[in-house]
């Protein structure tokens, strides 16, 4: 079964129905969970690059502040994929169509990746030189605002 | 109300307004930034604000969190308000009408007059901030009163679309 099948057929499914006949206010309820999880993803890896670039929080033990922000990313992390799916089901196909979609899930991988290896290997390897810990949390600050920008998109293009 | 109806199509009509409602890029760019502005200012604020109710880094010392990052959070808010003001200008004829927006409006007074409660009456209070342990009630409810009042804040401002009238 091709990808466009596959999405055809979860566009027939009873789910697929079910969610884009519903209230639009239930689609609203969706978006408002997408955007906390937005703030709650971002606030954090915010705060853990302002740490390891010196601006905040200087003489404040990484690990702390890496526990803390894990535990932060992880709910943004649920609150945005459980809501984007929902939203997803509501047109698959039409999603798949649209350009700016497509880049979003391929921005979003990257940034997925590069949050999850931050994490990894922070948390395994405390003395990783200081200049790669800088160049791998800003780029996923970058990575996580061309998710934001692309997903902007979407309802443009 | 057909006053504030009137000054908001003037608003919408005026060289501003319609250069931004009618740009390909103006519009979906100021929204972008609204919202990245928000999910940077909103969400350091949240992070304070877990911090003065007790669930985030307890180990940290709550003046030294709420300083160090009041910076970037007024900056940040500076941003969301400017791309604010602008995106409102295009459309301010719906939005006076759209029953979300005086809520969004009431309630960040609020969030405001809370804010300015804790910075310039309870935090100047004598031990009102130890660094260690549990903070004084009343701090916590500050920090849980201005949580509340931002999540409703970005409610009403996403439901604006949704509702765009009343009925």
């Amino acid at each position: 079964m091709s990808l466009p099948e596959a999405l055809s057929a979860l566009q027939g499914s009873r789910i697929a129905h079910t969610i884009a006949g519903s209230n639009h206010m239930v689609i609203a309820v969706f978006q408002i969970v997408h955007v906390f999880g937005f703030i709650f993803l971002l606030a954090p890896s915010f705060l853990l690059a302002l740490r390891l670039l010196g601006r905040v929080l200087p003489d404040q033990p990484l690990e702390g502040i890496l526990r803390g922000a894990r535990r932060l990313v992880l709910l943004g992390l649920a609150m945005t994929l459980s809501s984007g799916a929902l939203m997803f089901l509501t047109g698959p196909l039409h999603y798949y169509a649209n350009p700016a979609f497509d880049l979003k899930m391929q921005l979003l991988i990257a940034a997925l990746g590069l949050q999850a290896l931050i994490f990894l290997v922070l948390g395994s390897r405390p003395g990783i030189p200081l200049p790669v810990a800088r160049v791998g949390v800003s780029l996923s600050i970058v990575a996580w605002l061309a998710v934001s920008v692309a997903a902007r998109a979407i309802a443009f293009v | 109300m057909s006053v504030l109806l009137d000054f908001a199509h003037r608003l919408e009509d005026s060289a501003i307004g319609s250069a931004i409602a009618e740009g390909r890029y103006a519009f979906p760019i100021l929204e972008g930034t609204h919202l990245i502005g928000l999910s940077v200012a909103a969400g350091l604020l949240f992070l304070t604000d877990l911090r003065l109710v007790g669930l985030f880094l307890p180990e940290v010392p709550v003046r030294t969190l709420h300083r160090q990052l009041q910076p970037y959070i007024l900056g940040g808010f500076a941003l969301i308000i400017i791309a604010g003001v602008l995106v409102s200008l295009s459309e301010a004829a719906s939005l006076v009408v759209s029953p979300p927006w005086p809520f969004k409006f009431a309630f960040m007074a609020l969030a405001g007059a809370n804010a300015a409660y804790f910075e310039f009456v309870l935090a100047r209070r004598p031990g009102a901030l130890p660094d260690r342990g549990p903070l004084p009630l009343p701090v916590r409810a500050a920090g849980f009163a201005s949580l509340s009042l931002w999540v409703l804040v970005i409610i009403c401002g996403r439901l604006i679309p949704y509702m765009p009238q009343w009925s």
